[in-house]
């Protein structure tokens, strides 16, 4: 069966889910949300809609359009529904036995020809596309949080995707307004590697006494002209999601010490000071 | 003291905008190639130097004899702590580090830091001397590399690494870092513009210093340091640029 590469799939209406899904659908793309209830479901649309209002009322976005991304958005609980989709991109919860389940039942509910994507942050692909037969078809596409805003995607080559199916995939995002950047399979891809000294080298300067985190965030932003700190941008962040990152690249390259996490941030993780969500991090918010 | 006469010893195109950012501010100032013709008159001296640790005992134990005890003299700690620098003076009381990378028009914040015996003195004249040039100081704990060009050398150096496995392209990974988490450029091309040579000086201090192996610097970093690869200033980097 042929597919229509016009027409994107998404698992998992969350954070990540709901707003891929969007951006497919402001890109012209038939779009189909997939999620276990119609709850989750509903509230993912319910997102999106309110994020397409607010676009509307500063006047980004006529009310035609609106109606017309709205259109092109459809729930959905049966993953048959997938079988003639050119793309599916799944963002289902971080776990491994759940996700490589579900690229075993995708690879059983979809056309031959149908990429499947992981927007895994941990996880090797290589190890998700291993659940499924068409290997050479099943790539990451790494988007970045709020999907509707960031720019970049990482297209990450596991090590058994076919180089038509990474081209197929760079264009597709391309055509849904994103900057596709390449990356091998590796642990944290670019971003995620990359960026950990940011936030590591930041906490241990401060647990050794180095300067405090205010003066760590005003010289970072004074002198190295980042635009947010680094324990400001943790605590935007959250604790417990960068502290997650730090520990998944240390397991991942086998406790190479630049990796090492701080005990600072276990210590906050672990007494739930997890930034401004819970009203208190390196700084504290509001009167929560 | 007042101070109105600075000596910039270097050859670093920082040592040469210290000297031009000083005469904009209304300072006297020279620049110096190394410590032989300082004027012994100069009320503060300020070198750059991030490289080998004997040329650097060696200006110090020059300056010494140059300028007098109670001159002030700020010392880039890209590689070596304060309190390393300042032993190799015999007067450490008046020694103060600084670090940071080129180019100084865009620092709005200097980061100064006193070694175990620097003067309380010494680092508000250094402070003084910083504010005139119209910036912002931070006083951070003793270290080789403070705060900034510390964990920027360690971006880079992960960059280097995922660059050097073949993780990504060059552009791809400068893209990637502006895009994904808004730096405000890609650390590959950042590196060319700071230098090669004084991200591994600061690598290579760390390391040092602390014995901690997440310091230790790319192979692919010593290996472009040692082909005179060194950025924007030799005409190639990780990327290329025309004269
Ligand atoms: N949040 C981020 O900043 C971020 C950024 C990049 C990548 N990611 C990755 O994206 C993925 C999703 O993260 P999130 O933050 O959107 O999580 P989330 O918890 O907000 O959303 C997950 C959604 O998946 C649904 N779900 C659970 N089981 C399912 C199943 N069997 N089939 C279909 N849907 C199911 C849940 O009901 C929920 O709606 C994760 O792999 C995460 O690592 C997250």
């Amino acid at each position: 069966m042929s597919v229509n590469p016009s027409k994107i799939g998404v698992l998992g209406a969350g954070t990540m889910g709901a707003g891929i899904a969007q951006v497919a659908a402001q890109a012209g793309f038939d779009t189909l949300l997939y999620d276990v209830s119609q709850e989750f479901i509903d509230r993912g649309l319910g997102r999106i809609r309110t994020f397409l209002e607010g676009s509307r009322k500063r006047g980004k976005l006529s009310a035609e359009q609106e109606q017309q991304i709205l259109a092109r958005l459809k729930g959905t609980l049966k993953l048959e529904d997938f079988s003639g989709v050119g793309l599916v991109i799944e963002a289902v919860p971080e776990q491994i036995e759940l996700k490589r389940e579900i690229f075993k039942k995708l690879d059983a509910a979809c056309g031959i020809e149908t990429i499947l994507a992981t927007n895994t942050s941990s996880f090797s692909v290589t190890v998700i596309a291993a659940a499924a037969r068409r290997r050479e078809r099943v790539l990451g596409l790494h988007f970045f949080n709020p999907p509707p805003l960031m720019a970049l995607v990482e297209v990450v080559q596991g090590e058994q995707t076919g180089a038509a199916t990474m081209e197929t995939a760079t264009e597709l995002v391309r055509r849904m307004g994103k900057t596709p950047v390449a990356a091998k399979d590796t642990p944290g891809f670019i971003v995620n590697r990359i960026a950990r000294p940011f936030y590591n080298e930041a906490l241990r300067i401060l647990n050794d006494g180095g300067a405090t985190v205010e003066t760590i965030d005003k010289v970072m932003k004074g002198a190295g002209g980042f635009p947010m700190g680094p324990f400001e941008l943790m605590d935007l962040i959250g604790i417990d999601i960068n502290f997650a990152a730090t520990q998944s690249l240390f397991e991942a390259f086998f406790h190479d010490p630049r990796f090492r996490p701080s005990p600072i941030q276990q210590r906050m993780f672990l007494a739930g000071n997890l930034g401004r969500k819970t009203g208190r991090g390196f700084y504290t918010y509001g009167d929560k | 003291m007042a101070i109105n006469s600075v000596a910039v010893v270097g050859v670093s195109r920082l040592a040469g905008e210290l000297v031009k950012l000083s005469q904009a501010s209304g300072l006297t100032a020279t620049l110096h190639a190394d410590a032989d013709a300082v004027s012994t008159s100069a009320s503060l001296v300020i070198e750059t130097h991030a490289g080998a640790e004997s040329d650097k005992k060696e200006l110090l134990k020059k300056l010494d004899a140059r300028v007098s005890g109670s001159t002030v003299i700020v010392s880039s700690c890209l590689a070596f702590s304060p309190t390393a620098i300042a032993s190799w003076s015999a007067a450490p009381e008046r020694v103060v580090g600084f670090a940071t990378f080129y180019p100084l028009a865009d620092k709005k914040v200097i980061e100064l830091s006193g070694g175990l015996r620097t003067g309380d003195d010494s680092l508000e004249q250094a402070e003084e001397f910083f504010r005139r040039l119209g910036k912002e100081t931070a006083r951070v704990k003793d270290a080789a590399g403070l705060i900034f060009p510390r964990i920027l050398s360690l971006i880079i150096n992960e960059a280097a690494r995922a660059l050097d496995e073949g993780v990504a392209e060059e552009e791809a990974i400068d893209a990637a870092m502006k895009l994904g988490v808004n730096y405000p450029s890609g650390p590959l091309r950042w590196a060319d513009r700071v230098g090669l040579d004084e991200v591994l000086a600061v690598l290579e201090g760390a390391h040092r210093e602390s014995g901690d192996d997440r310091y230790r610097p790319s192979p692919l970093l010593k290996k472009m340091v040692a082909a005179g690869w060194l950025g924007e200033a030799s005409g190639k980097g990780f990327y290329e640029y025309k004269a």
